[in-house]
């Protein structure tokens, strides 16, 4: 077994030199904003050259979808901070999803997955989308077999992940690696958190205070330097919610309805909003915010009538908007390779 | 895992103490094969075929499986001896498997039905090799993805519960059944096996007249509910569980 590795490794290396030439692998060193954590990565995924390379080719390939008309990026569109701008995603044969396609921005962060909080890491939300058949397939073994019949993706996993071939291992490593590269920390509210005062105006100041006071409350829930405190809630959207949310993991009534708190990055440009894509606009969220939500066993107390103001609802989506990344959005290293 | 370990050190020890005979005491042991089947009405069960269960219910099954772990026979002085860490079985098909065993008397057989905690909440089936059942290749299907854990036990088909009579029940049957307060442990009744270089076979029945039938005020009537995904119907993924380890038995 261990000389079975050694000797492909080695023809390997001897046909390398030939195909392609750069097929060396080195780590590398992912800039992290000075005000965000820092990231700790899986014992076996730390961040290399190759795999980044890896997980960015399975990210945009149509293989990894039942009928190969799908791939990641189809429904986490990078202009869009990874969103589809649909309000539930369509999958295999226009089927329809039940849930918004939230942003994949600083992703690596997250505590849970999913918007009920059922998935503890990126490399096991991966077997999600590969096994559901509103998705991309119902099953990732035929997939992977796919896969296998790539030569230079092969070469790849060997030398990234020391595997000779592809498997639900590699797949799953290689795109959680290359999503810990989806950071974003470099808006302009950004900027003037780091002492530029040219990069916000008066209405979008008066926004700011607007979030961050207690009249509101958003940022009690929308807090800390990714805009979500990661715990979930119930804001009163329904009288009777279609998605149990939370629910769905627990199976207890108290969870009906709750969500996991969305950041609120980039968020001008990941319309519709909610969990099912029902709100189109952030007009529409904001009136909602400020007329209190439904009478929902469940809601959180916070969810109340606000009494803003039109002129202080315009304030509050101002601030809102001062939240996006155009340098996250256009960098072509999370565009598929080549492009 | 670490009973798994100490099957390993005894195999190991098996065979070295083997190798040494000349300064050891001589160390035998047997064949053992486990199989795993279903039965109703004594005889094997048939997948795709309609049965009418206590209820009076017409059902057919089409997908009939579930997780046994940590099979054990426990030996005469109390200790137990692992045999088989995970299993997925599936009653379409034959399951068994064939380990050695030392020599001695045994008088119980213990296993779970399901995953055990440890290796059921937060676990990453892409860290297995495809050869296991707990892999994404060998899970079949068996596995939650969106909350993370292995679905227990399957129970897919159709019932008529209406007495309709018709060719082909139509009511969707999809008992999927698997959290952590679903795993049960079974024991079997206390038995005598006395192993000497034997070869020898246990089968673990599982009597599917017991499964769709009233138990200690559990209820898996398919009129009233036939569907569970455990989550969204919690109480019948458990009351199914129930029923399941009450319908097992274990010949030798
Ligand atoms: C058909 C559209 C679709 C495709 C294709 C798709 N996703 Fe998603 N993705 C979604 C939706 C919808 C959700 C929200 C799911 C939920 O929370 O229930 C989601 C959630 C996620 C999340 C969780 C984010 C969070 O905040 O918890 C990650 C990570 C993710 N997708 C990555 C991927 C990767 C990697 C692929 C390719 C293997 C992929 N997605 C393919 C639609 C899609
Ligand atoms: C009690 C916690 C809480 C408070 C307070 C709160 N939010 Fe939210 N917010 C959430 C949750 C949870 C969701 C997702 C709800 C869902 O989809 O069911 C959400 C969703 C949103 C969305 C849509 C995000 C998306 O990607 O779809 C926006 C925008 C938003 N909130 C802004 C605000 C603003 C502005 C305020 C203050 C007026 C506020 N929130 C107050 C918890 C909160």
């Amino acid at each position: 077994m261990r000389w079975g590795y050694f000797i492909l490794l080695l023809s390997f290396f001897s046909c390398a030199e030939t195909n392609s030439p750069n097929l060396h692998d080195s780590e590398v060193k992912v800039r992290i904003p000075s005000a965000f954590p820092e990231l700790v990565y899986p014992a076996d995924n730390s961040p290399t050259k190759l795999r980044v390379e890896l997980g960015r080719r399975l990210f945009y390939d149509n293989r990894l979808s039942q009928d190969e008309s799908l791939n990641c990026g189809s429904c986490h569109v990078l202009s869009a901070a990874f969103t589809d701008g649909r309000a539930t995603s369509q999958g295999l044969h226009g089927s329809v999803g039940k849930r918004n396609a939230p942003t994949l921005a600083n992703v690596a962060w997250l505590k849970r997955l999913m918007m009920e909080g059922g998935v503890p890491t990126l490399e096991t939300q991966i077997l999600v989308p590969l096994h559901d058949s509103t998705e991309m397939a119902p099953s990732m073994m035929p997939i992977v077999d796919r896969l296998n019949e790539d030569e230079y993706l092969r070469a790849l996993s060997l030398v990234a992940y020391g595997r000779d071939s592809i498997d639900p291992f590699v797949v799953t490593r290689a795109l959680a690696c290359f999503q810990r590269t989806f950071i974003s920390g470099d808006s302009r509210y950004d900027r003037s958190l780091q002492g530029r005062n040219d990069q916000m105006n008066e209405r979008e100041l008066r926004g700011r205070d607007l979030f961050f006071s207690p009249r509101t409350q958003c940022s009690e829930c929308h807090s800390g330097v990714f805009f979500t405190d990661m715990n979930f809630y119930n804001i009163g959207l329904f009288d009777e919610y279609a998605d149990r949310g939370k629910a769905r993991a627990t199976d207890r009534d108290e969870d009906v309805g709750r969500f996991k708190t969305p950041t609120l990055r980039n968020i001008q440009l990941t319309a519709p909003y909610m969990h099912d894509g029902h709100m189109k606009s952030l007009e529409e969220v904001v009136r909602f915010y400020n007329a209190g939500g439904t009478a929902h066993r469940n809601k959180d107390g916070r969810i109340r009538p606000l009494g803003l103001t039109d002129e202080e609802q315009a304030d509050l989506i101002a601030f809102l908007t001062t939240l996006t990344d155009w340098n996250f959005v256009q960098n072509e290293e999370l565009l598929p390779l080549g492009k | 895992m670490n009973r798994f370990f100490s099957l390993l050190a005894f195999v190991a020890l098996v065979s070295g103490l083997q190798s040494c005979k000349e300064y050891k005491p001589e160390l035998t042991t047997s064949t053992i094969t486990i199989k795993f089947d279903a039965l109703r009405d004594g005889s094997r069960f048939q997948m795709g075929r309609i049965f009418t269960d206590a209820y009076g219910n017409r059902v057919r099954a089409d997908l009939f499986r579930n997780y046994i772990s940590m099979v054990s026979l426990v030996s005469d002085d109390g200790s137990e001896l692992l045999l088989k860490d995970f299993l997925l079985v599936d009653y379409s098909i034959d399951n068994e498997f064939t380990v050695e065993v030392p020599d001695g008397r045994y008088s119980a057989l213990k296993l779970g039905v399901g995953i055990p905690a440890e290796f059921n909440t937060d676990q990453d089936p892409a860290n297995y090799p495809n050869s296991s059942p707990l892999s994404v290749a060998g899970s079949q299907g068996m596995f939650w993805q969106w909350s993370t854990g292995y679905i227990f036990a399957k129970f897919e088909g159709k019932a008529d519960t209406l007495g309709v009579g018709s060719a082909q029940p139509t009511l969707n049957i999809a008992i999927h059944a698997g959290n952590d307060a679903s795993f049960r442990a079974y024991e079997s009744p206390g038995f005598t096996l006395d192993l000497r270089k034997s070869t020898r076979t246990i089968a673990v029945h599982l009597d599917v007249d017991k499964l769709f039938a009233p138990l200690e005020g559990n209820e898996v009537n398919l009129t009233n509910n036939a569907v569970t995904h455990s989550q969204n119907n919690s109480q019948l993924a458990r009351d199914y569980m129930d029923n399941l380890v009450a319908a097992l038995w274990v010949e030798l």
